[in-house]
């Protein structure tokens, strides 16, 4: 009865009366923008910035901004099996994009935040313009670890290390081992006429492959808004090709943020096949570099 | 976007009314992230994280000078005027709504938290538990006595104004 006073009504009245209530309520506001406002998230993360920077872990220092959602992908973490270290990492970058307002995709043992890029305090060395080619090893300048013989990569990765079986590309010309990132495994081609410079002068290919998914780290990446993220298929998997502003990797683990932030990346395919998570760079262009992940055994 | 954003500044503005929200929720925010580690696995997210920012908008609350802080929340509960009312809130004549909001603020803090977590942000029973820490019984129990308190209050007003 609507004509009844309130407290005469039955429970359900009562609780609908509450909920329109709630709706009425001059909450306050948490998004900057309409009212004054202060911009929550843009507060938070400064302070996560500074907190950072003093750690000397890598920050968020860009203003957030909008971007259009990308299609999402199926969450492919979901059915393997859950490890303490993998769910905690998931939700701090879920987190983090929530607090950034971005969206996330997926790929065993990665995850790729689009949405404001964290910079470094210092632009990375790579960036520096003045910068010449090494005149060393291909990559001995880029901090990707220690150096090791393509003989002695697949014991030391403890992975079965591969790269495109093209003859023309060849074997690479120098390959290292980072042991404080897991592990990661760079391979480097130096530039030449069928090898265009990366964003790496005198570095013509780039194959990263990392333990993702039975890490106990994280691996993502976080692209800002001049960077896309096409989804693609490499041996009827999902795939990433990001190609754009160049970008930067960084992984999450338990512990908090790890910094892979030696340097920025330029047009990258990133796909993985079974827990090994493989990252090409090459300034050939996508279909290029699909070919090339395509004839990896 | 910014999806728990929203939903957590109620959270902190219905535990402490008298406080800045948006100061607590930044705090939680920042100790969730730190936190974040202990998440237990396939937990849901927004309970804990409703959690952290009810906590530390209690704390803000217990630090706050308690007289003011209920003077405060008197006028800080007074709802906004209507601009596009949804169906739900155009049932409630304004009146009542005054009335009613005015009963909420006077309820005890840990049946007003459970009656905003309830029926304001539309958390159900498991995560209004998860948030404000209490067992899923006590949602449920602690909801009715709101329920009744606040009927005896609306019966109140509405005897009053019948009087008078």
């Amino acid at each position: 009865m609507a004509d009844q006073p309130l407290h005469l009504r039955p429970d359900a009245d009562l609780e609908t009366a509450l909920r329109g209530l709630g709706q009425s309520i001059a909450w306050p506001a948490a998004a900057g923008g309409t009212d004054g406002a202060p911009d929550l998230a843009a507060i938070v993360r400064a302070r996560l910035e500074s907190e950072q920077r003093a750690a000397g872990l890598p920050v968020y220092a860009e203003p957030p901004a909008r971007i259009e959602r990308p299609a999402r992908t199926r969450p492919i973490l979901l059915w393997r099996p859950a490890r303490r270290a993998l769910i905690a990492a998931v939700i701090v970058l879920l987190a983090l994009a929530a607090l950034a307002g971005a969206s996330v995709l997926g790929l065993p043992g990665l995850r790729i935040i689009l949405g404001p890029a964290p910079v470094t305090v210092n632009p990375p060395p790579s960036l520096e313009p003045s910068r010449s080619p090494a005149s060393g090893a291909p990559g001995s300048v880029m901090k990707l670890g220690v150096a090791v013989p393509l003989s002695d990569l697949d014991a030391r990765a403890g992975f079965p290390v591969i790269w495109p079986s093209d003859p023309a590309i060849g074997p690479p010309d120098a390959a290292y081992i980072d042991p404080t990132l897991s592990g990661q495994v760079a391979l480097v081609w130096r530039s030449r006429s069928d090898l265009p410079d990366t964003l790496e002068p005198g570095i013509g290919l780039i194959l990263t492959e990392f333990r993702g998914a039975v890490d106990d780290g994280f691996f993502s990446k976080a692209l800002g808004t001049g960077t896309t993220a096409q989804p693609v298929l490499v041996h009827g998997q999902h795939a990433f090709w990001l190609t754009g502003d160049p970008h930067f990797l960084f992984y999450t683990g338990p512990d908090g943020f790890i910094d892979d932030g030696r340097r920025w990346i330029g047009d990258a395919l990133l796909w993985a096949r079974g827990p090994i998570t493989y990252r090409l760079e090459t300034a050939l262009g996508r279909a290029s570099a699909l070919r090339m992940a395509e004839s990896m055994p | 976007m910014r999806r728990y954003q929203d939903v957590a500044m109620r959270t902190a503005y219905l535990v402490a009314p008298e406080s800045d929200a948006a100061d607590a929720v930044q705090d939680a925010f920042l100790k969730a992230y730190a936190a974040l580690p202990r998440f237990r696995d396939g937990a849901p997210f927004r309970p804990w994280l409703l959690r952290i920012v009810a906590n530390e908008a209690r704390n803000r609350r217990r630090s706050a000078d308690r007289r003011a802080g209920l003077a405060l929340r008197a006028a800080a509960l007074e709802p906004r005027v209507a601009v596009a009312a949804s169906p739900e809130s155009a049932i409630l004549a304004d009146e009542i709504r005054g009335q009613l909001l005015a009963a909420v603020g006077r309820l005890r803090d840990a049946e007003r938290e459970v009656i905003g977590a309830r029926f304001f942000l539309e958390l159900s029973e498991a995560e209004t538990a998860e948030a404000l820490e209490i067992p899923a019984g006590t949602v449920k129990s602690r909801t009715s006595r709101a329920l009744v308190r606040l009927r005896t209050a609306l019966a109140e007003i509405d005897g009053g104004s019948s009087d008078g």
